[in-house]
């Protein structure tokens, strides 16, 4: 009883696995889009770490696969029609309708992909004239979406691009760097949309937030005030980072549920013994080295976390004034300093300590993140080491929310000092976060706040991330050689298909690359 | 005043007066010299401190230091060391010009001009007392802008006028409960 009509069908289902450009190529398509790996991810509906393997070799099979597929042909359509467009600013002379023809030999789109539509409809028509993204001036015609002048002559590029912010109306230009010649191969963005209008919701009705953009403002004010002169605004405003982020973080907590105490009654613990003396709180640095390389030759990566210190700013903080208890407990919802015997480490061939090199044995005081990593990596999801045992402990009702608000302002202002190419602002945030952080505790520079427990916790909490990272690396079977410092690991393998790299506070820069033991002697 | 305590700590309460607690703050805030007297590098840095001009001389002469310039000169020259009464003598007489000097620029930061500055008020430590005795008293802080009457008190060196300062300038704009804030654990705040 054969039944020829299944068999019919499952031929007929069994087509050839549609095409896919090389595994290279995958992964420029993705990044000359300014696409995240994890963004992709989501929409395709597969793990970040999955695409990671797409783009280092492997093949997706199936139903993702004809997905994926569908957006590189359309991610290549989109970038043939960016380069067009980036040419014709080039050389003027040309006429613009002869680039954007989706069949541009520079890009061969796949016949089989399903995303290769011939849409000539890229070039439309405007009903309204809208201000052209590339002069401001009222265009007739859109393309791919963006209007613009077809014809060179109406269009005034020319003349540089005098975009003021909306924020920051008294910014003179020197601040936005025109992007440099040497990066012109990548395609330029056709023109940012227009910042958003923040609203909140007000009784029954919306109204836009009156939260000054303070950082915005003190830049265009600096620029402003040293006539554009970009070195001495950055000098001006990374010396009053101290007093500017105490505003910031002041004017953060409007509003909120509990307040910033500065001066609290502090334990004998988290005293200096003397002015130039440390207290005895251990913040479990990173100073770990791998013992043995396994033999041959090895390409050494250098990572660098961005902002390690600006990311750690969320971290359980203790509210109020510390208080003592004793015994075995941890409580969740209370963060401090405690007294711990630390577990024994055997993993100290290929993973770091997460009390970091600690010399002498015995009881030591380390704070909540260290605290709470020794717990996690202790417990069943992990079972690294046995759980670490807490004799006593200061600590206090504790939030993670306390510096969002702030640490979110610093960020967003990061990021779009590292999206507009603004060194101003990216130096004077950087100031901010660095100088806040080391200054939290009883520094002259910085009397109106004497935090030192919080100073202690924020950078066990940017070691911890480090170790996190350390580990994650290890995990997907990357060779994990040093951890060190803040903010710095170095690794063996296709680090490329663990970490993203950028600038963003979720990504990672190399900071050097080195080869380590003798190449395998020839036969 | 009513609301002053009179048995404080009859029921377990551990605390300071405020008094004490803001002299602290202010002393932390003037910066002594740290090494102690009793030490040769810690005796030379106060009486350089106290003989570094004729006014300076002179100020120390007023606070109390009343030895001839000849027994100072030779305290400098280490010919000879100061007995256990001038050691204490030094000490006073240093920490109260220090504070006589510093006053006025403490004063115009804790002033800022009228805005004043913001204090904190962390209430007195009830661990000790019995469950029924527990009262609830919550940490406060309070913008204090006339600081004129309590520098003046602990440049002074005064006790009960920087308590009777403390308490009208700044305590009692609490409210009416203020007699709470009397015994403290500490009082912060910056300059």
């Amino acid at each position: 009883m054969t039944d020829f009509g299944a068999i019919d069908a499952l031929l007929a289902g069994a087509a050839k696995e549609v095409p896919l450009p090389s595994a290279e190529e995958r992964r420029t398509l993705r990044e000359e889009l300014n696409l995240s790996r994890p963004r992709l991810a989501e929409v395709l509906g597969v793990s970040p770490s999955t695409v990671a393997g797409w783009e280092s070799g492997r093949d997706p099979s199936g139903e993702v696969r004809e997905k994926y597929a569908y957006f590189l042909a359309g991610a290549r359509t989109k970038l043939a029609a960016e380069t067009a467009e980036t040419a014709e600013l080039a050389e003027p002379a040309e006429p613009l309708t002869a680039h954007i023809d989706p069949a541009t030999p520079t890009a061969p789109a796949d016949p089989t992909a399903p995303g290769t539509t011939e849409d000539p409809d890229d070039v439309g028509h405007l009903a309204a004239p809208e201000p052209c993204v590339l002069c401001g001036q009222p265009a007739h015609h859109q393309v791919a979406g963006f209007p613009q002048h077809l014809d060179p002559a109406e269009c005034e590029t020319a003349v540089p691009r005098e975009t003021a912010e909306p924020t920051a109306p008294a910014a003179p230009t020197p601040a936005r760097r025109e992007p440099e010649p040497s990066r012109v191969d990548r395609p330029a963005r056709p023109g940012r949309p227009p910042r958003g209008v923040p609203v909140v919701p007000a009784g029954r009705r919306l109204k836009t937030t009156d939260t000054p953009d303070l950082i915005g403002s003190a830049v265009a004010a600096a620029l402003a005030e040293h006539s554009g002169d970009v070195e001495a605004a950055t000098k001006a405003l990374v010396k009053r980072a101290i007093p500017d982020a105490m505003a910031l973080l002041d004017h953060s907590r409007k509003g909120g549920r509990y307040d910033v105490i500065a001066h609290p009654w502090l334990p004998d613990v988290l005293r200096k013994q003397s002015a130039r003396g440390a207290d005895q709180i251990w913040e479990a640095r990173p100073k770990w080295a791998r013992p043995e390389l396994p033999p041959g030759e090895h390409e050494v990566t250098a990572l660098d976390v961005n902002g390690a210190y600006l990311s750690a700013l969320k971290t359980h903080l203790p509210l109020g004034q510390l208080e003592h208890s004793t015994g075995d407990h941890h409580d969740r919802r209370r963060a401090g300093v405690h007294l711990i015997t630390p577990p024994e480490w055997e993993h100290d061939a290929y993973l770091p300590n997460p009390i970091g090199s600690r010399d002498e044995p015995g009881p030591l005081w380390v704070t909540e993140p260290t605290l709470r990593l020794l717990l996690r990596v202790s417990g069943p999801a992990y079972g690294l080491c046995d759980p670490p045992e807490i004799h006593e402990s200061w600590t206090s009702g504790a939030t993670e929310g306390l510096l969002e608000k702030f640490r979110v302002a610093l960020k967003d202002a990061r990021d779009r000092a590292i999206a507009e190419d603004d060194e101003v602002t990216l130096d004077y945030v950087k100031a901010m976060y660095a100088k806040f952080v080391s200054t939290l505790g009883e520094s002259n520079y910085n009397r109106e706040l004497y935090r030192a427990d919080w100073m202690h916790l924020i950078r066990a909490q940017a070691f911890a991330n480090l170790w996190w990272k350390a580990h994650r690396a290890y995990d997907q079977g990357l060779m994990v050689v040093r951890a060190m410092g803040t903010d710095e690991f170095h690794v063996v393998g296709d680090w490329r298909a663990v970490f993203d790299e950028g600038r963003g506070v979720t990504e990672v820069k190399v900071k050097d690359v080195y080869s380590v033991g003798a190449p395998h002697p020839a036969d | 005043m009513p609301e002053r305590n009179i048995e404080f700590g009859k029921f377990g309460a551990r605390g300071i007066r405020g008094h004490e607690a803001v002299a602290r703050q202010l002393d932390a805030l003037a910066g002594f010299v740290t090494t102690p007297v009793t030490q040769r590098r810690g005796l030379l840095a106060r009486l350089h401190y106290l003989t570094r001009s004729g006014h300076a001389r002179q100020a120390a002469r007023a606070a109390g230091l009343t030895v001839t310039d000849r027994t100072l000169k030779a305290w400098l020259d280490g010919r000879r060391g100061p007995s256990r009464k001038n050691l204490e003598l030094i000490e006073k007489t240093y920490r109260i010009v220090r504070r006589h000097n510093v006053a006025r620029y403490l004063l115009a930061r804790l002033n800022r001009e009228g805005r004043g500055t913001r204090v904190e008020f962390h209430p007195l430590n009830q661990s000790q007392v019995d469950r029924p005795h527990h009262r609830a008293v919550a940490y406060r802080s309070l913008n204090v802008r006339h600081w004129d009457r309590i520098i003046e008190a602990w440049a002074a060196d005064d006790a009960t006028a920087l308590d009777d300062a403390w308490i009208t300038d700044a305590v009692v704009d609490l409210g009416s409960e203020w007699g709470q804030y009397e015994y403290v654990t500490t009082i912060g705040f910056a300059a």
